[in-house]
């Protein structure tokens, strides 16, 4: 790992230092602290009492209860796991889209600092983290591990990142399902655009193997406002098609269509229970992810 | 297959396209390239937009620059053909033959110059745009069609014989104009050859037989230039006839001239109608001519002398001139000298057959019938000298004094005329015993009728004794009764005609030819013996008509009225006796072999005759001015032949019918460029224009869309 790192050149080190400064700014700003676990079990944390049956573990009763009430009371602490969390990110061309605005942060940039935010906030919770690039195949995979070094590796990852390729969301989720153990976390951050793509049926199977699944859409500004005008022909980032058009004439039918994905996605994700935050990129990072962090606190807490 | 242009100057504007695309490059905006991630769901979006995409500017480029060629392109006026077009052949050497209508209908005036005229310099331009080695020949249409001038490569020589050609006065035949041409283009050497046909397109010009015989196939194609189109007026009127007679008064004769003028327009004409004698104008009319029908106007004019006159009637100027005047010759007979023998002379005169023969050859003096009867018993005939008379009628004659029928033989072979009325007093046996050689037939029998009388059988009669009867005289004519006739046998070998019958088909006159002169058979009395005819007012034209008829009188030159180009004939019997005639431009002919065939100039033509023992060659040579001694002989007139005045033009279907399979086009010479107009190419202007207003149309909708 030393040796990776001395290979590294001064450009992708000062990289990787502002991606962990960003990274630890914005966990530390935002961090409440702890990653919880459904599993109720024996843990430092008290959780409630249940009636004694036979079977539990009798070290477990609390016998000041018994002594009180002289009912046998089994004491139950929420139980704080290990995570396995696997951050899934789209490296196809599309995500590589630079804006022609000078001013505007670029996709792949802002999926970087969310990977690497998101790695820094579930290492700090001593959880497992790995990081899987793809476009329409895996490209690239870190396995999760809980050390706090491994940042450092995850960080190296992102910002060797050239995107590039075709998005194969559907293949490469159906591949990683049987890879991934059993209730882990998979965050995939991608720009969703693969056309003809079921990707209902792939978050079902992942949701059906009780991984979690958490989708971060990240849509640059320019590919939801289509703010281009005059006579511009569009390359493909993925496939190199072009098409000559003045954007003013679709703009409308364009902006309805994304909606239209946007909308479908949010309908699709509840129905499976997977989370599913849209994120444009002219949006502040730390803000989607107070969100994020908000809304999973509350949704443990139920 | 061939696409041609008719103002091919405005394909200069196809430079217009260049306007267009300069303005396209210098506003052009600049294209933008930019890499975007979402390029299929923009492509989705543009499948679903409804509102279709903005006009692309090089869209807009290429219906602008369209409508521009399209627009310069029907300026031009381009026309299509499926034929090799001529225009496409101008390059090599072609042999054209020009039928050159010189008839006199192109005589009519277009930019004071007649259609003729135009047609000379168009053919003269044509001949000076051809490439070299180019063949031509010129082929005559008037009226006999010949060819003026055979292949020549020489543009010189052409174009001297194409100046020296001058409008005729004839008729068109472009039937037997374009057969000589196919004849002609049989021998032409080059590969492409031509007819082109310079004409009016009158309908006269196109008669059917004339066609017939062109060959069912002809490779040649043939273009019509139907310079009628020049013409900025119709022709309105013509005079289509002028007759001549003479009404006899009691001192004196009346010359009546006869008009009969067509008015060709659909609208009442007032002109004035002139009547010339000896080139002075003695009388005018105006007129008022209904539309479309003929007007007849006489004129008459008191014969004072005993003098020939020359003259025409003329309506006033149109279209066309050469039909305006009609010329006419009139000459009082000159005096017939005929010696009346009555075989049965009566105590009572008007028993005597003398008597109304007398009477009916010259019924006041000789200066008015210009017949001079002699009356003679059988007995004085002996002692008359035959020479002096040009007819002798013999009037119920019973014999002759023996031997005197040889002397009537000999007169009548030598020219002269025999008239014989039969009567009681005739033996049939004398006559067919004795006078075989003169009568061609045999006496038969007394024929007397019992119950219904006979009448003279004039219908369809075009003898031309009986061509100045009007119907109301061959009217009273039929109704006049004969009693008694002799019916005839004829003889063998013997040719003879029937002048006029008798109902219940008996001859009434039968006539012959005996030598040099002829012999006439009356088959009835030629007093009041056998019936009334002598009493009736026919009898003295119609005893007159048959004494001038024997005697050479009646077609004789005098009066000959021509056509142009019909020849006039004059039968010369004295070997030294020559005859000149003197043409409307006072050139002098010398007859030859009894025809005069130069007769294209409508007018008067005057006859002299006079003696020379010079051969006729050596007589052309010196045949500048009337010889010595030289008499006027008489005149005739040369008309032009009315029915090219008639403004009917030949219809493209009826062409097209009397030259099927061959390739034509017809063409107006207005057009500098030859442009079809019948099946030999489609004008593409029209649909080009449509095409340009469909490019304006669509480069509005795709402004009005951005």
């Amino acid at each position: 790992m030393e040796n990776s790192t001395q290979n590294l050149d001064a450009q992708v080190l000062s990289q990787v230092s502002t991606l962990k400064i960003t990274a630890m700014n914005l966990v530390e700003g935002l961090l409440t602290g702890q990653h919880r676990s459904r599993h109720k079990g024996s843990s430092v944390e008290f959780a409630e009492y249940k009636d004694y049956s036979p079977g539990d573990e009798i070290r477990h009763i609390d016998w000041k209860v018994v002594g009180k009430t002289d009912k046998y009371h089994v004491k139950q602490f929420e139980q704080s796991t290990n995570l396995k969390c696997t951050i899934l990110l789209d490296a196809s061309g599309s995500m590589g889209y630079q804006s022609p605005f000078q001013d505007q942060v670029s996709k792949m940039e802002y999926a970087r600092n969310l990977v690497a935010t998101l790695s820094y906030l579930l290492l700090k919770q001593f959880d497992a983290v790995g990081l899987t690039l793809f476009n329409d195949k895996i490209i690239e995979h870190i396995p999760p591990r809980s050390k706090a070094s491994h940042f450092q590796h995850i960080l190296h990852g992102l910002v060797n990142i050239s995107p590039g390729g075709t998005t194969q969301i559907a293949d490469v989720l159906g591949g990683l399902s049987e890879r991934l153990p059993g209730r882990s976390m998979l965050i995939l951050v991608s720009d969703f655009f693969a056309p003809n793509q079921d990707l209902r049926k792939s978050l079902k199977l992942l949701s059906s193997r009780g991984i979690e699944v958490i989708l971060f859409h990240i849509l640059h500004p320019d590919e939801i406002h289509l703010p281009f005008e005059g006579d511009v022909v569009f390359e493909s980032l993925e496939d190199g098609s072009t098409l000559g058009l003045d954007p003013q004439d679709i703009c409308d039918e364009y902006q309805k269509l994304i909606q239209e994905q946007i909308n479908s996605f949010k309908k699709d994700c509840n129905g499976l229970g997977v989370d599913y935050i849209f994120q444009d990129t002219s949006g502040p990072l730390d803000q989607a992810l107070s969100y994020y962090l908000l809304k999973r606190k509350s949704l443990t807490k139920l | 297959m061939s696409l041609n242009y008719s103002s091919p100057l405005f394909l200069f504007g196809l430079l217009g396209i260049s306007i267009p695309i300069l303005i396209h490059l210098l506003t052009r905006r600049q294209q933008k390239q930019i890499r975007f991630s979402a390029v299929h769901l923009l492509t989705q979006s543009q499948k679903r937009s409804t509102r279709k995409s903005r006009p692309n500017r090089l869209l807009l480029l290429i219906a602008r620059c369209l409508a521009i060629a399209l627009f310069s392109l029907a300026l031009a006026d381009p026309f299509f053909s499926f034929r090799q077009s001529e225009a496409f052949l101008s390059g090599s050497p072609a042999s054209t033959v020009f039928i050159l209508d010189d008839s006199y209908s192109m005589g009519k005036k277009s930019d004071k110059k007649l259609l003729f005229d135009h047609a000379i310099d168009f053919i003269s331009d044509r001949v000076k745009q051809a490439p070299d080695k180019s063949q031509f020949s010129l082929v005559l249409a008037s009226s006999p069609t010949r060819i003026e001038q055979d292949w020549t490569s020489d543009k010189t020589t052409f174009e001297k014989t194409l100046g020296s050609q001058s409008l005729s006065f004839r008729t068109t035949s472009i039937g037997d104009a374009i057969y000589l041409s196919i004849k002609l283009l049989d021998s032409a050497k080059h590969e492409k050859k031509k007819i082109s046909v310079l004409t009016d397109l009158d309908k006269n010009g196109w008669k059917e037989e004339a066609f017939l015989k062109l060959p069912d196939l002809s490779p040649y194609s043939i273009k019509l230039l139907d310079f009628s189109s020049l013409q900025p007026d119709d022709n309105k009127g013509a005079i289509r006839n002028v007759q001549i007679s003479q009404e006899f008064l009691t001192q004196s004769r009346l010359l009546r001239v006869q008009a009969e003028i067509k008015n060709f327009s659909s609208t009442l004409i007032r002109m004035p109608l002139s009547f010339f004698l000896e080139g002075k104008i003695i009388k005018e009319e105006l007129l008022n001519l209904p539309p479309g029908q003929n007007y007849s106007h006489e004129f008459s004019y008191p014969l004072r002398r005993n003098q020939p006159l020359n003259g025409r009637v003329q309506i006033s100027e149109d279209a066309l001139t050469s039909d305006n005047s009609r010329y006419f010759s009139f000459h009082p007979s000159q005096n017939i000298k005929v010696l009346v023998v009555d075989g049965d002379p009566e105590t009572i005169s008007h028993q005597s057959e003398s008597f109304y023969l007398e009477r009916a050859l010259n019924p006041f003096s000789v200066s008015l019938s210009h017949i001079d009867p002699t009356i003679s018993t059988l007995a004085e005939l002996s002692l008359r000298n035959l020479s002096d008379f040009s007819v002798i009628i013999l009037a119920n004659v019973r014999e002759l004094s023996p031997g005197y029928e040889l002397e009537l033989e000999k007169f009548v072979l030598n020219g002269g005329a025999l008239l014989f009325g039969v009567g009681s007093q005739v033996n049939p046996k004398y006559f067919n015993e004795h006078l075989g050689n003169l009568f061609p037939v045999k006496l038969d029998s007394l024929y007397q009728v019992q119950d219904e009388p006979l009448h003279l059988l004039l219908k369809n009669n075009a003898h031309p004794v009986m061509k100045v009867f009007s119907p109301k005289e061959l009217t009273e004519m039929r109704d006049i009764n004969f009693d008694s006739i002799y019916t005839i046998k004829a003889r063998e070998d013997k040719v003879f005609k029937v002048g006029a019958w008798f109902s219940k088909q008996h001859p009434a006159v039968i006539e012959s030819k005996v030598g040099k002169g002829i012999s006439v058979l009356f088959l009835s009395s030629l007093d009041r013996d056998w019936n009334d005819f002598p009493i009736q007012p026919t009898f003295l034209p119609w005893i007159q008509r048959w004494t001038q008829y024997s005697a050479r009188g009646l077609d004789s030159i005098f009066g000959q009225n021509l056509l142009v180009g019909e020849p006039f004939r004059k039968s010369t019997s004295d070997s030294k006796e020559r005859w000149m005639v003197r043409s409307p431009d006072r050139g002098l002919h010398l007859l030859k072999d009894e025809v005069f065939a130069n007769t294209f100039q409508p007018g008067n033509y005057h006859l002299f005759s006079f003696s020379s023992s010079e051969t006729k060659t050596e007589l052309s040579k010196t045949l500048n001015k009337l010889p010595i001694g030289a008499e006027p002989a008489g005149s005739f007139t040369v008309n032009i032949d009315i029915q090219e005045s008639e403004p009917g033009k030949i219809s493209q279907n009826e062409i097209q019918h009397f030259l099927e399979g061959m390739k034509i086009e017809i063409l107006e010479p207005s057009s500098q460029a030859s442009k079809p107009q019948g099946s030999e190419g489609t004008s593409l202007a029209t649909p080009l224009f449509l095409l340009v207003a469909g490019m304006l149309l669509v480069e509005g909708w795709m402004l009005r869309k951005e």
